[in-house]
Order: C-alpha cells, then structure tokens, then sequence
C-alpha cells in the first residue's frame, strides 16, 4: 500500500475487559458480574492457532493486558504506523452480548453498556476510528431501542449483527434493518462462532476457519432473497472477515436460480447479483495470497471493482498486513479498495478534508 | 557490514531464541536443543510479521497416517506470531507446509563466548 493512498480499515477490534465494563452497566447486571461471578461461556474446542490464542502475538499489551485492549497501544502498532485514514471498530468480543443464549436481559444490557464504554473510550479518543452499534439481535425490540438510543450517533456508522444460528433476513428481523435505515448505518455481519458442520463443529480448527465462508454465503443469499434489499433501499451490508473468493460463484449460483424459481421470491425486482453489487460489500481479509493474474481475473468474474474493501482484522492472528497481503495492483484499483468503496459505503464517514 | 557479534552464547539457552542486528538488518538468532546457533532474518516471509514474538516449539510430521500424530523436532521449529506458520530451523529455515519456500537465513560460528554473524 503506497503511502499516497488513505486507507480505510474495515475490521478493527478494540477489546473490552469486565471490570471496564462495570461502570457503563446497570444493576442488577453489574451485580451478576461483580459480586456473582458471571463471565461468558464461549469456548471453541480447538487448539489455538497461534502463540497468543486467537490474536497476533506481538499485539498483546505489554503490561500484560490482551490485545486490542488499549487505545494508545493500537494507535502506536497499527493507526499511527499504517498511517490509517480510518478505521472501523467491530468489537464484538466477550462479553459480547450476541453469544449470550437465552439472558436476552443480560444481553441487551451488555449491548448498552459496550456502545457506551466505545464511545467513551474510543470514538470520542481517536478521530479516525469509527464504531458499530452493538445489539442483541436475538431480542429484536430491545435492540430497536438500543439502535435507537445510539445510533444518531456521529460516529457510529453500522449496527454489527453476528453470524452465528440466526438468518437475519427473516422479517421477523425487519423492524433492526428499518431502525437502522432511518438512522443512515449500514449492517454489518461478522462471525462468532458459526456452526459451520450440519449445525455442529467440525473435528479441527482448520476445518472451522476453511468453511466459515460458508456462513457468510448463508447469510447474504438470506438477506437478499428475503427481499431485505428491496424493502430498504438505502440499507448495505458489510461482510465482515469472511474473504472475497466466493463472491462469482454466489452471483453465478443465485442469478440462475432465480431464472429458474422466481416465482417463490416474487418481491426481488432485480436480479440477486444486481442487488449484491449495489448493497453489499466484502472485507478482503482474511486474503488468500492470490497472485495479481488470479486477483484481476476474480474482479473480473465479479463484473465490478466496487465491492471489495480492504481490512486487518487488527489484532487477530490472521492480521493481514495493507502492505503485503494483496498482489501489487494498479493505482486506481488500490485506492477503490484500500479506500473509496469503504468510504463510499458508509455514508457517515466524512470526506478526508472535512474531519 | 561483513561479520558481526550479535548475541553471547550465554544469552540464549537451547530450544530458545532472540532478536538481534546484523548492521541494521533486524535478525533472529535460534539455539536448537543441541547447543547450535541459527541466524534469519527476523521477518516472516508471508506478511513480514516480527519472527521473535512466535515461539520454537516442535512439530507433527507429515509422515503420520490420518488419525495418527507424532511430535518430534521438538525446540527446532520456529512458529509465526502471526499466522502460525511453521518453520524448520535446522533444514535451512524451510516452511513445514511448502519447503520450496525459506527464511532468508546468514551463517553463523562460535568464538569462544561470541555469536557471531557473517555473510
């Protein structure tokens, strides 16, 4: 990535601990983890797959604190050295309050108290980062309200929902994409932990990370054949470290099913790859060491340059590095991904001389 | 800069390893559990991650049959902070999973207490 183009990180994780956390909760919720030990249960029961567990290991702080927990930190090793534009925060760790199972009550208020403690703590410190409205979706109406309650905010610009065991297209879920619209964020999906086996695990950790595309591509032929894109025309949907590979083969694989069973889907008034290209966008990472031939000829295969942009996932173990991670590509091509189709994207990232 | 000491011998206990300079090139210096001393250069060659935050730990081998693992090479693998990958110090700095693919690697000898670096 030549220094002369800005760079919009699309996948950055700012990490929050418990005891941060206490001050921004209400009771009786700090009570559960002050005084009665509450932590999350979330386990992925594999071996880790690096030194630092699922992070970089030069990112761990060094007093000791795990990686993504400090400001200052991340600004030195990432925003400061990149020389990044701006970035994106997609938090979402524990206690994330989409892994929480049936306590939509703890959920919802650990959604609240994360957006508070971001804003605090991290949009309001840094100009260049901008944030993601945490919900627990699983409980629609409280996370219309939290939408509602944080979303007019300056910085926030998506609401981030999890893929995990729900599709989000059901129009149960539609009241989330409408609250979003009205306050201009767009939908932002990343993974937890998705059952991507039949709804189960599969024996090793590579098999895992080898199929999570596989939830990405559930996901968006969801939103798109359950007509969300129709209904809210102004709602896009970010596709969070999931990678970019598949994209053709979904567009190929939708268009011709929907020549074929149309009738089942009749409020689609464009074809699936036209929606896909005007509504959705795909983070680069984690890339897969294409070659600039193989690289060119998948944009070519997706009919436009536009629905790709560039992420870190910063501090996680699959980092992939602005500098190294794509072929050498031509300028033009370089500044659509690493910046313009981002900040195309999101309408409430400001022009670079505005901020 | 032709040679150079980088690290006493004392500074590196076998099976594990540290960073150094060779001139301005950042270098990592590995001591398997046989006593012997390698020099790399101290940056992956997938994303440029810094090789001394990984860690030398040991390895299962292809050679296993589905099902089957078999832990050995142990304290002369140098593993990626990053990405995890997997490098054999004492086959040149060859990547497990495609040995077509090396760290860039400098000689090293011994001189009593010195470690010392030379092209």
């Amino acid at each position: 990535m030549p220094k002369q183009i800005p760079l919009v990180d699309t996948d950055i994780h700012e990490r929050v601990q418990y005891e941060e956390l206490l001050e921004y909760l209400d009771e009786p919720f700090k009570h559960y983890i002050q005084n009665c030990h509450w932590i999350q249960e979330k386990h992925m029961p594999y071996t880790q797959p690096s030194v630092a567990g699922v992070d970089r290991a030069d990112a761990v702080v060094p007093d000791g604190r795990p990686a993504g927990s400090d400001l200052a930190f991340m600004q030195e090793q990432l925003l400061d050295d990149i020389g990044h534009e701006f970035g994106i925060l997609t938090g979402a760790l524990d206690p994330s309050p989409s892994s929480m199972h049936g306590w939509y009550e703890m959920a919802a208020a650990l959604a609240s108290a994360y957006n508070d403690w971001q804003i605090d703590k991290w949009l309001d410190k840094d100009e260049r980062l901008y944030g993601s409205v945490h919900v627990a979706a699983q409980d629609r109406d409280e996370a219309v309200k939290e939408i509602e309650r944080v979303g007019n905010h300056p910085k926030m610009v998506q609401v981030l929902l999890p893929i995990d065991d729900i599709m989000w297209g059901d129009p149960y879920y539609h009241p989330i994409f409408e609250a979003a619209e009205k306050h201009n964020l767009m939908i932002g999906m990343h993974h937890n932990e998705p059952p991507v086996y039949y709804g189960k695990w599969p024996r090793y950790f590579i098999e895992w990370h080898t199929l999570i595309p596989t939830a990405h591509m559930k996901q968006v032929t969801n939103m798109i054949f359950n007509g969300v894109f129709e209904k809210f025309p102004n709602l896009g949907l970010m596709m969070i470290e999931g990678g970019f590979t598949f994209i053709p083969h979904m567009m190929w694989k939708m268009d011709q099913q929907f020549r074929d069973l149309r009738h089942e889907v009749p409020w689609l008034k464009r074809k699936p790859s036209d929606i896909m290209k005007k509504h959705v966008r795909f983070c680069t990472q984690p890339s897969e060491e294409l070659n600039k031939k193989d690289f060119m000829s998948l944009i070519e295969q997706m009919g436009t340059e536009e629905m790709i942009c560039f992420a870190t996932d910063y501090p996680h173990w699959d980092y992939d590095s602005p500098h190294r991670a794509l072929p050498n590509l031509d300028q033009e091509l370089k500044k659509k991904i690493y910046f313009e189709n981002a900040k195309n994207f999101y309408p409430k990232i400001p022009d670079t001389k505005e901020r | 800069m032709k040679e150079q000491v980088v690290c006493k011998t004392t500074d590196i206990q076998p099976g594990e390893m540290m960073e150094s300079f060779f001139g301005k090139q950042n270098v990592l210096i590995c001591r398997t559990p046989d006593g012997k001393f390698y020099a790399f250069m101290n940056q992956c060659n997938h994303q440029g991650a810094p090789l001394h935050k990984g860690m030398i730990c040991g390895a299962t081998t292809e050679q296993s049959e589905p099902g089957e693992y078999h832990y050995c090479h142990k304290g002369e693998i140098l593993r990626c902070p990053w990405h995890g990958r997997e490098f054999d110090i004492k086959n040149e700095g060859r990547m497990l999973a495609n040995p077509d693919k090396k760290l860039p690697s400098f000689n090293v000898r011994v001189e009593d207490e010195d470690v010392i670096v030379y092209k």
